[in-house]
């Protein structure tokens, strides 16, 4: 009691938290009057606060310590005091994923969700939920169907609240209180309908039909509660971008009544969603476009936030349905929530008019200082967007970018800056000269090395083309005699392209190479010394492949190869063609990302660093015996679907392609509850030549679980006829079992089979992707060095423009489109494909592709590669 | 304590509190027991299998009982000591026409005696030769030789006859009970 003054007092004294200075020791060593004969009420509500606080703080319990205040706190139940009581069903909550046997509770628990006093029932139901695991939940079953329907409103919501968590341990038996979730969505109470639906769109939500037929019922039936109805929005959202029909469906209409709706919450969910549906046209845009105009205006900023956050979406997707709103946004841009005014303003530069960007400018500028960091990378990526659509406001869009370097700001704002002034550049050949000039001035002040790393990196690729490159040398030098061995040693490697690239600098560099040798760093000086070696030979070639040229094969896969190389010592060298190739992001995937970026808001944290297929899969196919035989990895397929996503069992086939050999993997999944699988083959047919090494069943498919089957085979020695269709059937023997418990219920099962899809070998499969800096200067060195060249004409009838064809190209032949020549400018008519990679075994390819657009497409393709039948092969394969 | 309260403790004006724990074999009659001394009004009906335990407060002479009526199920049984420490007086229900299970109440009671805070304590034992009116019931003799009872030297205990369901011998059994207890909370104050 005593305490509990002191607390008070402290209180009154304005101390702040009376729980500041708590310690979990002592807390539980309070605990101990639960134990006593007589509780005194207060004294004990304060101790489990005091417990609950220490929780909620991110204390740990070890499971002893919990099991000991969990039993301590189960005899307060004696005690009648309403407020320790709802304590307690708290403190139960908290503790029943550490404590150890917490169902000791379940039947005082149960008499207090059934008995008389309403304020216990809601809480105890809850508690009662947390502590219930699949096994037990039968034994409450009755009573937790009773509460779903009972009058009372709490306990209604909070029977139909711990049914929602508990699917996740117990599908099948909350999937049998479905006709008591039915009748509570009748309900009058706003929450319990609510809860209501929701628990029965999770019981129904793996059976399309019967989602469908729900919503189709409650569409009619005019719900009452507007939660309600924002959730029925998202089903039937989630149903249209299912289903393949066309947006006058009856869901769409339903959506678009509820913009008509009276209730705030549910118009701006209504405009909210049909904003977001993929297939949404410009046309059915119109009416929600204007319910978030109009609470562009309102007075509440939560609306205003929500309106003008959702209309910046969609000025990706659709600028010139947000254009209408712009006089609003406008107005938006003063707001006096700057959440508000930077989504505006963002959203404006997206829309906006090339000639409103200069005034848009000054204005962020404003403001730019008063935001969180979080936001100024939105209003950088806003600047990018601008930058690639408005290539000639570079000038303007470069300033603004440079003031925003120099202000203070975190690595993942500055780097966001970088990489759009990196963009910028790489996009609009005019901003390059100026793009630099501000990125050596920011090199010069720059605390983050990983961002000084990459500058000096594109400093060394771009620099030497400028007109002057001699200028850059001075800033890299600097960097050198500055900074960390980190950014030295790139700054020497960055020099080291110049004096590549540019022989009038030459001697200037070898001398500051020189230097650079004297530098107290091994990794510093070991670049200086072998740059200035390979600069001092003089040979271009040298220089193309050592310095120009950067290493291509995944560093992984190096490290994993050189291990094992030393593991195993054996008499030849090394042979570093035999590492598997780092693949480079196509164009395509780069513009995913970019706008997937562009679409989110929220930065999350940076992703990993993206491993190769093959680095992955060499993991998983180590396993298999006699894999080792066949060499290293040489390329790993995309996932191939053998099935329909809708069947029996679901079969996707990855190929793997080693120097002389194919390996198939087939992953299979189970779809039926009531069958196990045993003995999983594939049975092939591989057309001629491939020769069946070995197959490797997998020995047990139980329901929903993923396994895999291998086929190990010989490939044909006669190129041609590598390429080929198998036949594949799916071999297995089935047992019956029991859908709960996955046990088969027979002994002996029966043999079966399944028919799938034939798998074809083509050309891509044979080859890995290669990325050139120098696609010409490789192109000129191949005839030099001897290369096969062979060239044909063919006319593609069955595409209609040259975008549609270089796609094929690229897909049928697996080579990297260089220099971005895989995007075709819009009204041209003819257009060139320049391509490399490597066939197994490790032969380099180089093809040209000159189409011409007239009635058809011609196509006329050169090949380059040491090998002559490798060139004949594709040569023969396109045709 | 203050002065006024001493005086009335004296004269056994005020109602002492004390913990009882009701334990036994699954489907030996505990909940039934309990539930026969509850008010006309907070009678439940039915009975089911308890998981866990329920708290019930009841008075006979004065003395306010608080029972903790354990779950019987042999995965609950180990719940039990969690209870031991504060309590008061020991109720054990015995089922006397499952002669099959005496040797598992044997078990059951010997681990009981032997816990560190029952062992050394002179706590009252009540025993309930319970569905004693069924015909293949044995007598209350036979049950406390077939458990060893006349072992216990250092508890007070008593073992009377009972039938749950129309509550005859159940008063005479916690009369007993109310008296032990008394004497003992009385000898531990003083």
């Amino acid at each position: 009691m005593s305490s509990f003054k002191r607390d008070k007092k402290e209180e009154e004294d304005g101390g702040g938290n009376p729980f500041q200075n708590i310690e979990k020791t002592a807390v539980l060593q309070e605990a101990r009057v639960f134990n006593e004969n007589l509780i005194n009420a207060r004294k004990c509500t304060q101790i489990l606060t005091k417990i609950l606080y220490l929780l909620n703080q991110g204390e740990q319990l070890g499971s002893t310590e919990a099991t000991e205040v969990f039993f301590a706190m189960t005899k307060l139940f004696q005690s009648k005091d309403v407020i320790l009581r709802r304590m307690v069903y708290l403190g139960i909550k908290e503790l029943s994923s550490v404590a150890n046997d917490v169902i000791i509770v379940t039947s005082s628990l149960t008499k207090d969700m059934t008995g008389k006093e309403d304020l216990y029932r809601a809480a105890a139901i809850r508690a009662l939920c947390s502590i219930t695991d699949a096994t037990m939940l039968q034994a409450i079953e009755r009573y937790m169907k009773q509460a779903i329907v009972d009058k009372n409103p709490a306990v209604s919501s909070a029977a139909l609240v711990s049914s929602l968590h508990m699917t996740k341990i117990a599908y099948d038996v909350i999937k049998r209180w479905v006709n008591e979730a039915q009748e509570a969505v009748n309900s009058d109470n706003v929450m319990v309908q609510y809860h209501a639906l929701g628990v029965l769109y999770h019981i129904r939500k793996s059976d399309r039909l019967a989602v469908t037929k729900l919503v189709a019922k409650l569409t009619r039936m005019s719900l009452k509660s507007p939660y309600a109805v924002c959730l029925l929005i998202r089903i039937a959202c989630k149903l249209l971008e299912e289903e393949d029909t066309a947006n006058d469906s009856s869901l769409f209409d339903f959506i678009e009544s509820c913009l008509r709706h009276k209730s705030e919450m549910v118009t701006y969910e209504a405009a909210h969603a049909i904003v977001n549906l993929r297939k949404t046209t410009s046309h059915e845009l119109v009416p929600a476009i204007s319910v978030l105009q109009l609470f562009c205006s309102s007075p509440k900023p939560a609306l205003r936030f929500a309106a003008v956050r959702t209309l910046n979406q969609v000025a990706i997707s659709h600028p010139a349905a947000v254009t209408a709103c712009n006089l609003d946004l406008e107005n938006l841009i003063t707001d006096s929530n700057r959440s508000i005014a930077t989504l505006a303003i963002t959203t404006l530069l997206k829309t906006g008019a090339e000639s409103s960007v200069d005034r848009l400018m000054k204005q962020i500028a404003t403001f730019v200082s008063e935001i969180s960091d979080e936001f100024k990378v939105v209003v950088v990526q806003a600047i990018r967007a601008l930058a690639l659509k408005f290539p000639r406001k570079h000038s303007v869009l470069m300033n603004f970018l440079s003031a925003m370097l120099r202000d203070e700001g975190g690595l993942e704002y500055k780097a966001s800056i970088a990489d759009t002034i990196i963009t910028m550049i790489e996009d609009n050949p005019e901003a390059k000269e100026a793009g630099l000039a501000h990125l050596c001035e920011f090199i010069e002040d720059c605390e983050h090395t990983s961002l000084a790393v990459k500058i000096l990196h594109l400093l060394g690729k771009e620099g030497p083309r400028t007109k002057q490159p001699s200028r850059y040398i001075r800033f890299i030098y600097n960097r050198v005699i500055l900074e960390n061995p980190t950014v030295r040693a790139a700054a020497v490697s960055a020099m080291s392209q110049f004096g590549a690239l540019c022989p009038d600098l030459l001697e200037n560099i070898l001398v500051l190479l020189a230097r650079c040798q004297m530098d107290t760093d091994d990794e510093v000086r070991d670049r200086a010394t072998y740059y200035s070696h390979i600069l001092k030979q003089k040979d271009q070639g040298l220089y193309e492949s050592y310095i120009l040229q950067p290493l291509q094969i995944s560093i992984p896969c190096l490290e994993r190869s050189l291990r094992e190389y030393l593991e195993a010592p054996s008499d030849t060298p090394f042979d570093i063609k035999s590492v598997p190739l780092a693949t480079v992001p196509t164009e395509e995937e780069k513009q995913a990302t970019v706008q997937k970026t562009e679409g989110i808001l929220t930065i999350g944290p940076s992703k990993p660093i993206p491993v190769s297929r093959e680095e992955n899969y060499t993991e998983r196919l180590s396993t298999l015996p006699g894999i080792q035989t066949l060499g290293p990895l040489f390329k790993s397929s995309e996932i191939i679907e053998l099935t329909e996503s809708e069947t029996e069992y679901v079969v996707r086939c990855v190929k793997h392609c080693y120097t002389k050999h194919m390996v198939l993997q087939f992953d299979c999944i189970n779809t039926l509850n009531d069958v196990l699988l045993e003995n999983v083959r594939i049975q092939l047919d591989p057309s001629e030549g491939y020769i069946i090494l070995s197959e490797i069943p997998c020995s047990k498919l139980p329901y929903n679980e993923l396994a895999s089957s291998y086929v190990i085979l010989q490939m044909p020695e006669d190129l041609p006829s590598c390429f080929g269709t198998f036949g594949a059937v799916l071999k297995f023997i089935v047992k019956d079992c029991d859908p709960t418990t996955g046990l088969p219920e027979t002994d002996n099962g029966y043999d079966d089979e399944y028919i799938l899809e034939n798998l074809e070998i083509t050309l891509g499969d044979h080859i890995q992707r290669l990325h050139k800096i120098n696609w010409a200067a490789a192109w000129e060195a191949a005839a030099a060095r001897g290369y096969i060249e062979m060239e044909d004409t063919y006319s593609l009838s069955s595409t209609n423009t040259l975008e549609e064809a270089v796609k094929n190209i690229v897909q049928f032949l697996g080579l990297q489109p260089q220099e971005r020549t895989d995007i075709v400018l819009e009204g041209k008519t003819t257009h060139t494909l320049l391509l490399a990679g490597v066939f197994r075994g490790g032969i380099e390819v180089l093809v040209r592709t000159k189409l011409a657009l007239a009635d058809g497409i011609t196509m006329q393709l050169t090949v380059r590669s040491p090998d002559s039948d490798i060139a004949e092969l594709i040569i023969s394969a396109v045709g | 304590m203050g002065i006024f309260q001493k005086l009335v403790s004296f004269l056994g004006i005020n109602k002492k509190e004390v913990n009882i724990l009701v334990v036994g074999l699954n489907n030996s009659g505990k909940s039934t027991i309990v539930n026969h001394f509850k008010d006309g009004e907070n009678k439940t009906h039915e009975i089911v299998p308890t998981v866990g335990f329920h708290i019930e407060k009841f008075e006979n002479k004065n003395l306010s009982f608080t029972a903790f009526d354990m779950s019987g199920h042999g995965r609950y049984r180990d719940l039990w000591e969690h209870y031991y420490e504060d309590c008061h007086g020991i109720i054990f229900v015995i089922d006397s026409t499952d002669t099959f299970r005496l040797i598992v109440v044997k078990d059951e009671l010997d681990t009981l005696l032997q816990h560190p805070h029952i062992r050394n304590k002179k706590i009252p034992l009540l025993f309930f030769a319970n569905k004693i009116d069924c015909p293949n019931a044995l007598s209350s003799v036979k049950i406390a030789a077939s458990l060893g009872l006349e072992r216990i030297m250092d508890k007070p205990w008593h073992i009377s006859c009972s039938n749950a369901i129309t509550g005859h011998g159940l008063h005479e059994g916690v009369e007993w009970l109310t008296q032990e207890v008394r004497q003992i909370v009385a000898t531990k104050k003083y």
